[in-house]
């Protein structure tokens, strides 16, 4: 049994609050991410489900028992360190056998298992080489080599794949999720990567200022963040914000703004009506070409199967919108545009909470 | 017409400044000032007196008798020093010294370092105090020894009680015993030059990758399979150093023989370097001393070449990432 609950978690380094009551559950098998930006306790939450930190207040359970006060070696768990942290002096077999050798293993018996586990990261030549001989996707695959070989029911990983070059690291997250299908095991995972956290999540977590923001599923985070930052956290481009005030008219609500005015979707409250909110709405959302509003474009970035198109909007905020490649714009142009109202986001203007 | 002849000095003695200035700000010129000056300090310090002694090792002569009389001799310096037992002896005490005191150094400097580094709270204090020995002039280090060595000094006065019970006469004679002369010796070292093995020792464990050792405990290593598996490994090159460093300047002994024994009682205590000097500056003996320090020169340099090899050695590994 392997799922692992936190309840109401602090850590406080002096004055400095790390983290500041996390409560949350990872079931049984599944694939949890932490994010958030540099400095929201990711980091921190997870050095304590660990054990290299401990909680100054608050409850960390594996399995059934409390394991607050139980040394890290002694929770069952695997970690991938952020630098890896392989033994530079050991070649990769004795890196592998360490955690075998620890626990007084057989000299057969850690030869086979340390064979098993490289053959599976498919690492076998390197086992003589030392780390330093290595490049980066394979020290990678011998840190996991390393974790696999104890067998742990749950996987701690920090950032593994932040010293890889862009093309590996994507490789290598289609690899991660296919050994978490293989092991069937408990993955904690953390990273300030948006993209990582969508393409390998089972469920995300979603952490700032050492508070948990959200916790759900990938696209439900990026169909319904629950507050600005969310939003603006998830998603390239970065979602378009527009600050303004909400107004009834005609019995329907509009968003309006300094030259913006947009019928909200019908399923509004109408308790809003007279509200300071910020609008939220993706570049995808954005429809060029038809709709009210009158833009100029000011940059173009074509990427292929779409182009962003960068555009003004009488002064206020630059906006941007990702429309068909077929759609050819050029700086100075003038445009018309609007967003869909069903997939816009309302947020509270002080807390940034959602309200739609 | 006064006035116009100094006029016309100034004049001159502006020009002649002015060009030599302008000389001396041509850059093909300028650019070899600080050479020059670097290097004929260096000529000056070293290479005479270097190249002096070697002279003067081949030469028949003595302080006493004026610098004429002097002749060549061959290498007659040469084979007095090596028929010497004097030589030898000393040169065979200083290993003993620089082997005993150097051992004492890293085995306390170790674990000083290894305490001090698990202390979070008041640690700068802790090492501020563990360094002072290292900042004490080596005179007042040994004039402060040779006061707590007095036979009613406070070593013995605090060794007491514990010499009473054994019916030992408690008023050893630190500086006036062979044996306990030589351990006075050792121990003065001991004292002052620990605190420079503890500093490398501190900034080899400061050194180490905290997510190694963290590696280690998630995968359940005990402190000490963390110790020796992790920690001692990667602070060999610390060690190395350590040992190298130490031993090239415990060979040099010398401070601490001049203050408390003056190599007695007998030769019990005397060093080479101790040696040396009373054989160049109590006897005048200028020529074999030379030759000595030449033939000691040689010794050294084989021993210190062998260091900066297994210095380099670790240097590499370093980088291959073998430590």
């Amino acid at each position: 049994m392997a799922q692992i609950g936190l309840k109401e978690v602090v850590k406080k380094f002096g004055d400095f609050v790390a983290v500041n009551g996390v409560s949350l559950d990872v079931h049984d098998g599944e694939f949890l991410i932490l994010v958030g930006p540099s400095g929201c306790g990711k980091t921190t939450t997870l050095n304590m489900i660990s054990g290299l930190e401990s909680p100054t207040s608050g409850e960390i359970i594996i399995g059934n028992r409390v394991v607050n006060d139980i040394e890290p070696g002694e929770r069952g768990l695997g970690m991938v360190f952020q630098d890896l942290a392989l033994f530079p002096h050991m070649t990769v077999f004795e890196n592998i056998a360490f955690g075998l050798r620890v626990k007084k293993t057989l000299e057969p018996d850690i030869d086979r298992q340390v064979r098993a586990a490289a053959e599976a990261m498919h690492i076998l030549p390197l086992l003589g080489k030392r780390p330093a001989q290595c490049s980066g996707g394979e020290s990678q695959r011998v840190a996991l080599a390393r974790t696999i070989v104890n067998d742990p029911s749950v996987f701690l990983m920090d950032e593994p794949l932040s010293s890889l070059d862009a093309k590996l690291r994507v490789d290598m997250r289609t690899e991660l999720k296919a050994l978490h299908e293989r092991l069937n095991a408990t993955f904690v995972y953390v990273t300030h990567d948006q993209a990582e956290a969508m393409t390998m999540a089972d469920r995300i977590v979603v952490m700032n200022g050492g508070l948990v923001e959200q916790i759900g599923g990938p696209l439900d985070i990026y169909d319904k963040p629950a507050s600005r930052f969310v939003a603006g956290f998830f998603g390239t481009p970065t979602m378009n914000f527009l600050q303004g005030e909400i107004v009834a008219a005609n019995g329907a609500l509009t968003f309006q703004c300094e030259h913006i005015e947009h019928f909200l979707a019908e399923n509004t409250p109408d308790s809003l009506a007279g509200k300071q909110v910020i609008l939220g709405v993706r570049s995808e959302h954005v429809v060029v070409n038809s709709g009210g509003q009158q833009g100029q474009v000011k940059l173009i970035e074509p990427l292929g199967d779409v182009s962003l198109v960068f555009f003004e909007s009488g002064g206020q905020e630059q906006l941007v919108a990702k429309v068909a490649p077929e759609l050819r714009f050029s700086s100075g142009d003038q445009l018309t545009f609007g967003f869909q109202a069903a997939k816009c986001h309302l947020f509270d203007f002080d807390s940034g909470t959602r309200l739609n | 017409m006064t006035e116009s002849t100094t006029l016309a000095a100034s004049v001159h003695r502006n020009g002649l400044l002015s060009r030599l200035s302008a000389w001396f700000s041509q850059e093909r010129v300028f650019r070899w000032i600080p050479f020059v000056m670097v290097e004929g300090m260096f000529i000056l310090i070293l290479i005479i007196p270097f190249a002096l002694t070697i002279y003067i090792s081949f030469l028949r002569w003595r302080a006493n008798r004026p610098f004429e009389q002097a002749y060549l001799s061959g290498l007659r310096n040469y084979e007095s020093v090596i028929a010497d037992s004097g030589f030898w002896d000393s040169l065979g005490r200083t290993f003993y010294f620089a082997g005993a005191a150097v051992v004492f150094e890293l085995i306390i400097g170790f674990f000083l370092a290894l305490m001090v580094h698990q202390i979070t709270r008041g640690r700068r204090f802790y090492i501020t105090i563990l360094l002072i020995p290292m900042m004490v002039v080596p005179v007042v280090a040994g004039y402060n020894f040779s006061m707590i060595y007095l036979d009613s000094g406070p070593l013995n006065q605090i060794l007491a009680p514990g010499l009473n019970l054994f019916d030992i006469n408690p008023r050893i004679r630190w500086l006036s015993n062979p044996i306990a002369a030589q351990w006075a010796i050792i121990l003065a070292d001991i004292w002052q030059w620990t605190s420079l093995t503890f500093l490398i020792f501190l900034s080899g464990f400061s050194a180490l990758p905290p997510q190694l050792i963290n590696a280690a405990r998630v995968m359940g290593a005990s402190r000490r399979q963390t110790f020796f598996w992790v920690e001692l490994p990667l602070l060999k090159p610390a060690i190395v150093i350590a040992v190298v460093i130490r031993s090239m300047e415990a060979l040099k002994m010398f401070d601490p023989v001049v203050l408390l024994t003056f190599g007695g009682p007998g030769t019990s205590t005397q060093t080479v370097a101790y040696y040396l000097w009373e054989q160049v500056w109590q006897f005048n003996k200028y020529s074999f001393g030379a030759a000595a320090s030449i033939m000691l020169l040689i010794i050294f340099s084989v021993l210190i070449f062998f260091g900066i090899y297994l210095i380099g050695r670790q240097g590499k590994a370093i980088e291959r990432g073998e430590a």
